[in-house]
């Protein structure tokens, strides 16, 4: 036990000492913290612009335009006279579609035929295009409801019943956890799960590969494997224990991210995640052995590790095989389960999938790491 | 190297010397090459199966009638969702989103036939799940598509009931309706979208990290740049035979990919191609000129490959793909400016899904071009500062422009 917080102890201060790992492990968390999050800081796209092409010319078709500006989604940016020098402005990226009107808009209403609208959305970028069709789409049935029910009223309909008429069946669609549907609260949880996995993972990488002459000196020399895994494992825990509250509990907290989970779910739901990922690094470093492949080889995985996981990407349209093998990686059943507890309040029994995964992944990576260090060591006996 | 016997210093012989300490440093070439090919294959894999289907949400019929059957049956025949489950209260349902085994619920509430045909106007209610976004809106999306269905249905046999003739009723359910025309992308497929966009982010990452690491090997201690500055028979003829090979490899790297992506998997390639390769070479170099001015900014070498893993690593969220540029804060805004990967994304997407004409094409090459210009007279005045602090001969700099400290 002595010998476990005597390796404890070196490995705590090799994290303040080692100029790399403390690089890594601290000041690349607390620059993260900052960095990362602000393309996503105003959540939402809000008034994409776009062209209106009035070919009416009227009342109805200038009340139209002045709807779909004030609507939230949308703003006008321009009103061109034909549809072709608005498309140019589309190409340059000053506008991301042209809504046209077309000629005898108002007169067909007032016929009582339908009286259709075009748009045209930039679809090369996928929010911008579900933007502008949404916002366009819900402005005009909005007033064609109105209309409508206009004109069942004048045909001597019951304006209840009219109004029934136009709309039966109203839908309510409530999202749930995330209620403006806003990005950063959409993206950030996870991120933040994964950039803590790189980070740690590549810290503990560097501080197996680099030199360790306190370990091999007395009073550390005499430790077994277990020991020397245990007490590493130890130390990184005693880090992230502050790492992890500050990226899990401290940062969504700073950002105004809405969340319903109980601080002490996520702890418990992280230490699993510490001990997967700490076990893993020091797996790493056996197998890398230098620290700038380590630092090298992590810095191009962050991307595609956050796809794999299945969050932004949903599971269900991932292979299943790949998905399988996903599950190797800690962030995998990380980011799920971890957004789970801190945003939508799950408790650790509705996530227990995740957290045993979790677990079983920290036994594993840590058997292996003590296998490797004792292999590690009857070499160094025999050479 | 040295063996090769007296070849003349020059552009040559660092070129090659760079080639031989490739065969020899595996590492170099494994990340250079095989790394972000294997990534890149990975990528492919995670989003072969195109935009997710029939994703799974659950019931809570309270009405259990014809109508609610009919919502029902409407809702799984969707491509968007499928009904996984039902379930006996909300609790239930809470539950089974919370495992993530369903993406949204849908509640028909009690009497609901009933109400619809009383005109009362009953509400359907679907919570769907927004904290994941991409599977929350497509769920939303066959829910939005399938209920206004059943709804129109209804409205029209509300009005032929009342004698209406078919078309009139037909005309009078939507009196505005939105014909939406998708502008460049008729497929609206985004699993193509976004792999043909990770792919040069991560590469963009990898060429830095390892130009930092490649660089720096040969400028971590002045020994080893006089070295260098020997064997190239002056500094700039040395770097410029120690950068090429790497941007060969690179291209050679980014046109394999591009060959899977537009020649294997057929995805659209609407522009100019020639354009689209010269913003490759040009992202390329940019890229590396940032990789070469870190390493002879920055020692020792292994915080120079930190500090350029922690610039690039998270330039993927500020170029644009998942978050458009136009929603950011001023200061991601113009951050993503001066992320050379931003402007090749421009340039691609002009070149592969938007068709963009030649004459409205050149702004973002422009930029890159510029970007690699500047770099390169950056890398150049660094080498002329150190050149200059190497030789403490008492001449003082005549045509460096003050070298900015």
């Amino acid at each position: 036990m002595t010998t476990i917080l005597t390796v404890c102890r070196i490995e705590l201060a090799r994290i303040f000492s080692l100029k790399p790992a403390f690089a890594v492990l601290v000041v690349a968390s607390l620059a993260y913290a900052v960095f990362y999050p602000q393309p996503y800081r105003t959540e939402a796209l809000r008034d994409v612009p776009i062209a209106v092409v009035d070919l009416d010319g009227t009342d109805s078709s200038r009340e139209l335009a002045r709807r779909v500006d004030a609507s939230a989604d949308v703003a006008v940016g321009a009103v061109f006279p034909d549809q072709a020098s608005a498309t140019q402005d589309v190409f340059t990226r000053n506008l991301y579609g042209v809504l046209v009107i077309p000629p005898f808009f108002e007169r067909d209403l007032l016929h009582h035929r339908q009286s259709p609208i075009a748009l045209y959305v930039d679809a090369s970028y996928f929010l911008i295009y579900q933007r502008l069709s949404g916002g366009v789409t819900s402005v005009a049935r909005t007033m064609g409801a109105e209309v409508e029910t206009a004109r069942l009223v004048a045909a001597g309909v019951d304006p209840v019943l009219a109004a029934a008429a136009a709309d039966p069946m109203p839908l309510t669609a409530v999202p749930l956890f995330n209620p403006q549907g806003g990005y950063a609260t959409y993206i950030l949880p996870a991120a933040f799960v994964l950039i803590l996995q790189q980070t740690l993972l590549i810290g503990v990488g560097l501080l197996g590969t680099y030199r360790n002459d306190e370990l091999s000196a007395e009073p550390a020399a005499s430790a077994g494997p277990v020991s020397v895994v245990a007490g590493k494992l130890l130390a990184y825990l005693v880090l992230e224990i502050f790492i992890m509250s500050f990226y899990l509990i401290a940062l969504p907290y700073l950002y105004n991210i809405p969340r319903l989970g109980a601080a002490l779910s996520i702890l418990i739901f992280a230490l699993p995640f510490a001990l997967a990922v700490s076990a893993m690094g020091l797996v790493l470093a056996h197998l890398f052995r230098d620290p700038l492949t380590v630092q090298l080889v992590s810095a191009a995985l962050g991307i595609p590790f956050l796809f794999l996981a299945g969050f932004s990407w949903p599971t269900e349209a991932i292979p299943p095989f790949l998905h399988a093998v996903a599950i190797l990686l800690p962030s995998t059943s990380a980011i799920n389960g971890m957004v789970a507890v801190s945003q939508m309040g799950a408790s650790i029994g509705d996530v227990r999938r995740p957290f045993l995964t979790l677990w079983a992944l920290a036994v594993a990576y840590t058997a292996i790491a003590i296998l490797l260090e004792s292999r590690g060591r009857q070499r160094v006996v025999a050479s | 190297m040295m063996a090769k016997g007296r070849l003349r210093p020059g552009f040559i012989l660092v070129f090659r010397r760079e080639f031989d300490r490739l065969a020899r440093r595996r590492l170099l070439l494994f990340l250079t090459t095989i790394l972000p090919l294997l990534l890149m294959g990975l990528l492919a894999v995670v989003f072969s199966a195109g935009l997710a289907t029939r994703l799974p949400i659950a019931v809570l019929d309270l009405d259990g009638t014809d109508l609610s059957r009919t919502i029902i049956r409407t809702v799984d025949a969707t491509p968007d969702t499928a009904v996984a489950s039902r379930v006996s209260d909300l609790a239930e349902g809470r539950k089974l989103i919370l495992a993530g085994q369903v993406r949204g619920l849908l509640m028909l509430p009690r009497n609901l036939e009933r109400d619809v045909y009383g005109g009362r106007r009953p509400e359907v209610v679907f919570f769907y799940n927004t904290q994941a976004m991409t599977s929350g809106n497509l769920v939303l999306r066959g829910i939005n598509s399938a209920v206004p269905a059943v709804a129109a249905g209804i409205r029209l046999s509300l009005r032929t009931a009342e004698g209406q003739p078919l078309e009139a009723a037909q005309a009078a359910l939507t009196p505005i309706p939105v014909q939406v025309n998708p502008l460049f992308n008729p497929t609206l497929n985004y699993a193509h979208f976004l792999l043909a966009a990770l792919l040069p982010s991560v590469l963009q990452v990898i060429i830095v990290t390892t130009m930092a690491y490649a660089v720096g090997l040969d400028v971590e201690t002045s020994h080893r740049l006089s070295v260098l500055r020997r064997l190239g028979g002056g500094l700039w003829p040395a770097m410029a035979g120690k950068i090429l090979p790497y941007t060969l490899l690179f291209l050679v790297v980014l046109g394999v990919s591009d060959w899977v992506l537009f020649g294997v998997l057929d995805m659209p390639l609407r522009g100019n191609r020639y354009l689209l390769i010269l913003a490759g070479v040009l992202l390329i170099l940019a890229d590396q000129f940032i990789g070469v001015l870190l390493a002879l900014l920055l020692r020792p070498m292994a915080s120079a490959i930190s500090i350029s893993t922690l610039l690039m690593a998270p330039a993927f969220g500020f170029m644009g793909i998942g978050f458009p540029r136009i929603g950011m804060n001023a200061f991601a805004y113009n951050w993503g400016k001066m992320i050379p990967g931003t402007w090749y994304l421009m340039a691609r997407i002009d070149q592969t899904i938007r068709g963009t004409p030649l004459y409205l094409s050149w702004k973002p090459i422009a930029v890159l071009l510029f970007m690699v210009l500047l770099l390169a007279a950056l890398t150049a005045l660094r080498l002329e500062v150190i050149r200059a602090r190497r030789q403490p001969r008492p001449i003082q700099p005549t045509t460096v422009e003050g070298a900015p400290q």
